[in-house]
């Protein structure tokens, strides 16, 4: 059953936590939907490893389940930080099927739906079990403070979990890096833009401060 | 009954945090979701489940003929109602004095006399509604002679043996008359909020002092949650305060709590005091229990706190309101590590 295949992994995932003190350190991508943390992990993965995590939409919720590229290593001055990274589903307290019935028929809006919401259970369970840090994806071209945003963000203070804000999309006109420093001025904002590669280095190189 | 267990049919109610565990009964993690507006199995709705509450606290009053205690009495009489209706058996060992009042005593009401105003609403809710209603409609109808209410009774034959039972058993007149005239009010009190739905009950209507006094009784409670008559016994009933037991579950308290002296109905009878409000009753519950709350298909509401904060967590939604709760506990204690 599927209740003793999970079992196992957990019980194997224990002893390699026991016994390999050097594992990679996981980095959960979290953020609201959309948010871009998905072209930000293939952007990372494809960097480092030449492979891509999952395929990235324009539609919200394009990833419902958290995917994990393991073992990503990011040379920064010398020096190798090996991560694990996982892609998670965008965090949000509302799903609503409505929202994709223009680009999809309304059954697949449906499960799309369904399984988004699995996608933010598992995504908060991933926080709360598995992860060692936290980039916290925004799209800087929104208002940053929303109820998920500052919500998340507190879960994720509450875990003293170490943080990295990366304000996305700022190759778009609406993009105001400032803003999201302000909104969130105890952590450090990091500019990027994902989709065009736009100041990556400065991202791996708090990558590798951050979590190394 | 909002959750059901898909693998042995077991209930429970809005809010309950039985199944977190999974289904106490078979184990199973695989739960169907049916809002209580939406339940054909349920069909308590509101209304009836006010008409429920209704003759339940008329009839205990007469029946005690305590009238401080009246509304304590009143709840322990639903309950006993409830349980006769689960099991009619127990409640014949237990004491039929007692409980026989309160079964007869609902279907006394609707079908007889004098508050004809009160009565007549409880008896048309009854019919509609399947449990607590229809139990006291048969055993109305069996008791009394020549009550003019055969109708309800016919309705109610899904609710057949256990119901019926305490119809056997026969009630003192007298009681009936008491009970007529403190339903009135409660009637009324039910017809004004249709809209509650299950959960609103019993736990609803009581004080403070209700509270502490129930308590201590904390089975009862949790009879309301085993419909089944189930077999498990205590280890729920801690966990689960009033709400459960004000849910849905109630209508049918059950074999635990035929068995169990009077005592416990009287727990349960507290709540019928006053009701807070079921917004905040609603609130409270949410704040326990509700991490994903299916507004309908395909639009859900999260509540990311408790997302993050259960261990337990849904790892599958189906069709239909159907999900699947992933319980860490069950496998964690074999293989510790």
């Amino acid at each position: 059953m599927g209740l003793f295949t999970e079992l196992k992994d957990s019980i194997s995932r224990a002893t390699d936590r026991l016994f390999s003190e050097q594992e990679p350190k996981r980095i959960g991508i979290y953020g609201p939907p959309n948010a871009g943390k998905t072209t930000l992990a293939n952007r990372i993965a494809r960097d480092w490893t030449g492979d891509a995590v999952g395929a990235e939409s324009h539609v919200p919720h394009e990833t419902r389940r958290a995917r994990r590229k393991e073992n990503v290593e990011i040379e920064r001055d010398g020096k190798t930080v090996t991560i694990d990274i996982v892609d998670t589903p965008g965090v949000t307290t509302k799903v609503d099927y409505e929202e994709f019935t223009d680009e999809m028929d309304e059954d697949d809006a449906i499960r799309r739906s369904r399984e988004a919401t699995e996608g933010v259970a598992e995504a908060m369970h991933w926080l709360r079990e598995d992860v060692d840090g936290v980039i916290y994806v925004l799209d800087s071209a929104e208002d940053p403070i929303t109820q998920v945003n500052t919500m998340l963000i507190g879960i994720i203070e509450s875990r003293d979990l170490p943080v990295l804000i990366f304000a996305n999309k700022i190759d778009l006109d609406d993009s105001s890096v400032k803003r999201i420093e302000d909104a969130f001025p105890q952590h450090k904002t990091v500019p990027l833009s994902a989709k065009e590669g736009d100041n990556m280095d400065e991202v791996y190189d708090n990558i590798a401060e951050y979590f190394g | 009954m909002p959750h059901q267990c898909t693998n042995c049919g077991r209930t429970f109610a809005d809010g309950s945090k039985e199944m977190l565990s999974g289904c106490p009964d078979c184990g199973g993690n695989k739960f169907q979701f049916a809002p209580a507006a939406a339940d054909s199995s349920a069909p308590t709705g509101a209304e009836t489940d006010g008409s429920g509450t209704v003759d339940a606290g008329s009839t205990p009053d007469s029946s005690d003929t305590e009238s401080p205690d009246g509304v304590a009495t009143r709840a322990a009489e639903t309950v006993r109602d409830l349980m006769s209706a689960g099991s009619a058996d127990d409640v014949a060992s237990d004491g039929a004095d007692r409980r026989q009042p309160v079964d007869t005593e609902p279907t006394a009401d609707a079908g007889s006399t004098a508050d004809a105003g009160s009565t007549a609403d409880a008896g048309s809710t009854a019919d509609a509604g399947s449990w607590p209603a229809s139990g006291a409609a048969d055993t109305t109808d069996s008791n009394p002679p020549t009550e003019p209410d055969d109708g309800p009774a016919g309705e109610f034959d899904e609710w057949p043996e256990t119901a019926r039972r305490p119809a056997d058993r026969s009630d003192p007149p007298a009681d009936r008359a008491v009970d007529d005239t403190e339903r009135p009010d409660r009637s009324t009190d039910d017809s004004s909020r249709p809209t509650e739905g299950p959960t609103t009950t019993y736990a609803d209507d009581e004080n403070t002092a209700q509270a502490d006094a129930r308590s201590e009784v904390v089975p009862a409670d949790e009879l309301p949650a085993h419909e089944d008559g189930d077999p498990r016994p205590e280890t729920e009933t801690g966990d689960e305060s009033p709400s459960s037991a004000d849910s849905t579950g109630e209508s049918r308290p059950v074999t635990d709590a035929t068995d169990e002296p009077p005592e416990h109905g009287r727990v349960v009878q507290e709540p019928s005091g006053q009701r807070p409000s079921i917004e905040e009753l609603r609130a409270e519950l949410n704040e326990q229990f509700e991490s994903i709350k299916i507004v309908r298909p395909g639009q859900y509401e999260l509540n990311l706190m408790e997302l993050y904060n259960r261990e337990e967590y849904i790892i599958s939604l189906q069709e239909d309101g159907r999900y699947v709760i992933d319980v860490p506990d069950s496998w964690r204690d074999a293989d510790d590590e």
